[in-house]
């Protein structure tokens, strides 16, 4: 029997294309999850080593050569724990919690374009995508801190909550400059768009709503100096709290990918994605260089700057970051907008 | 607000200072000790596990005078005698306090604190010095010339150098 008795030609061509654009979807999902989690796992033996060696002590030094093993021990231990449930915990939403914490960390992978042509959704909207996925996590931190029925884990989501959103409107006000630079929401036209511009990167013009991103940034994905939600020293740990386990690990695989998505973020919008400047580009051979490399180099800057100011720079009171996001990071971004405007009307 | 206040609120002036110094610290010799494979330097005369000190026939200095008995501050040597016998001598080592009163008590110099500082265990009984475990770590930490110098390098026991300490409480050491 001749299988074009049952369809035609020109469904089957239809059929195998689309077959083959899910088949290469889906392995670039794998891909992209595969490392993903694998930087999480060296992320934290990165951030030991740095701020370990920051305060003139050794870091991880026994499993394996210089502690390499470490963070694959740390995952076995975790994954092993025993799973403890607050008796009084709400059952159902102390499930959810880090379920949706991680899911909405790990979903802006799909719109980060790694280089010219791996982006697993080059949607149009990329950063608004992004910007929602990052609210929609807030949800979850608020939802582990109501559920674990713990009143470190409460004052820690309701911290959280408060500081994400304050701290999201100058993120989002921070990046406006940049989409009036580009005109575009698309983060590969916005990386176009650097490596097109005399600058090279935005970074450079749009050095105000950099630096206000770059604080916001790390607001937003709760770390030092801006750790109220989980400061350790007050609330235990925070909304996470009541959390052991695997539970646990989901946390710190969402917190460590938000800090990917957050570095990616600065990196796309204003160091010029996987492109050089054109100053750069003089270099001999430089070209020769993948674009990836280029990505995950100014993104491991960036969080190594993470590391660094986590290092160095002790915990804001709670007010004073109320205050800094209020009255500083809002209308500083804000006279950056008006800045930009006017020039790209001017000019 | 001055300016230099602005100028300070603004740049982040101290925060960059800071960032500067762990950046430097970062690449400084880190001063950690890896301790099971690496140890600190024992300081000489260090005051760590206690030994009963023998003579050159391999005999117990001890008499069973009881004079570093009485001067334990925590009351942690507990000595009895029987017919001139030292019966029993026994430290409560969870007890010392490693203040080494009883080795400057000591006037022929029987008691020594060794260098050895690793005997933790997990049952009390394994830590508690009886007599003979007393001896055998005299033979362990402090064989031949080490333990002959010992006293007189830091204590200078009383039968050796009879001398009233012009003050109280004196630390009869040689200096080098």
């Amino acid at each position: 029997m001749n299988i074009s008795n049952i369809i035609d030609q020109q469904t089957l061509d239809a059929l195998i294309k689309f077959g083959i654009n899910v088949l290469i979807i889906i392995l670039k999902i794998a891909v992209v999850l595969g490392i993903g989690l694998l930087h999480v796992a060296y992320a934290t033996y990165f951030e030991r080593k740095v701020i370990g060696h920051m305060q003139v002590r050794l870091g991880p030094m026994r499993v394996g050569p210089h502690g390499l093993l470490q963070p694959i021990a740390d995952g076995l231990k975790l994954f092993f724990k025993e799973d403890i449930i607050p008796e009084k915990a709400d059952k159902p939403v102390f499930y959810l919690g880090p379920v949706i914490f991680m899911a909405a960390a790990m979903v802006n992978l799909s719109v980060i374009p790694f280089s010219s042509h791996f982006v697993i959704a080059n949607i149009n909207v990329g950063l608004l995508f992004i910007f929602a996925m990052a609210g929609m996590g807030v949800y979850g931190i608020f939802i582990s801190g109501w559920a674990s029925n713990s009143k470190y884990a409460f004052i820690g989501g309701l911290r959280s909550s408060a500081q994400v959103i304050s701290y999201e409107i100058a993120m989002g006000l921070s990046l406006v400059g940049v989409m009036i630079m580009t005109g575009s929401l698309n983060l590969t036209d916005i990386v176009k768009a650097q490596e097109e511009s005399i600058y090279g990167m935005f970074a450079i013009p749009q050095i105000v709503g950099f630096v206000v991103f770059t604080i916001a940034a790390v607001a937003e994905t709760n770390r030092t100096p801006f750790d109220m939600p989980e400061a350790e020293s007050e609330l235990v740990a925070g909304y996470f709290t009541e959390y052991s386990g695997f539970r646990f690990a989901l946390f710190f695989l969402g917190e460590y990918i938000a800090m990917f998505i957050m570095a990616s973020m600065a990196t796309v919008c204003f160091l010029g994605g996987w492109t050089l400047p054109w100053y750069i580009k003089v270099i001999p051979f430089i070209n020769y260089v993948p674009g990836i490399v280029w990505f995950l180099m100014k993104v491991y800057a960036f969080i190594f700057f993470y590391y660094w100011i986590r290092a160095t720079v002790p915990r804001y009171r709670y007010d004073q970051l109320m205050g800094i996001g209020w009255k500083i990071l809002i209308p500083v971004a804000l006279a950056n907008i008006l800045i930009t405007g006017l020039v790209k009307i001017l000019l | 607000m001055t300016v230099r206040e602005i100028v300070k609120r603004f740049t982040f002036i101290e925060i960059f200072k800071g960032m500067a110094l762990t950046l430097k610290r970062m690449f400084s010799h880190a001063v950690t000790i890896q301790y099971p494979k690496e140890r600190r330097h024992i300081a000489p005369g260090f005051r760590g596990q206690h030994a009963l000190a023998k003579n050159q026939a391999g005999q117990a200095k001890c008499v069973g005078c009881g004079l570093c008995a009485t001067i334990c501050p925590s009351q942690c040597i507990h000595i009895s005698r029987a017919k001139g016998q030292v019966t029993k001598y026994e430290i409560d080592i969870l007890r010392c306090i490693y203040c080494g009163f009883c080795v400057e008590a000591c006037p022929y110099g029987a008691i020594a604190l060794t260098e050895n500082y690793e005997y933790s265990d997990y049952r009390k009984e394994d830590i508690y010095m009886t007599r003979d475990k007393l001896l055998l770590s005299w033979d362990k930490y402090m064989p031949g010339k080490k333990g002959e110098d010992y006293f007189k390098k830091f204590w200078r026991p009383m039968s050796e150098d009879f001398g009233t300490p012009p003050v109280q409480a004196v630390f009869r050491g040689k200096k080098e």
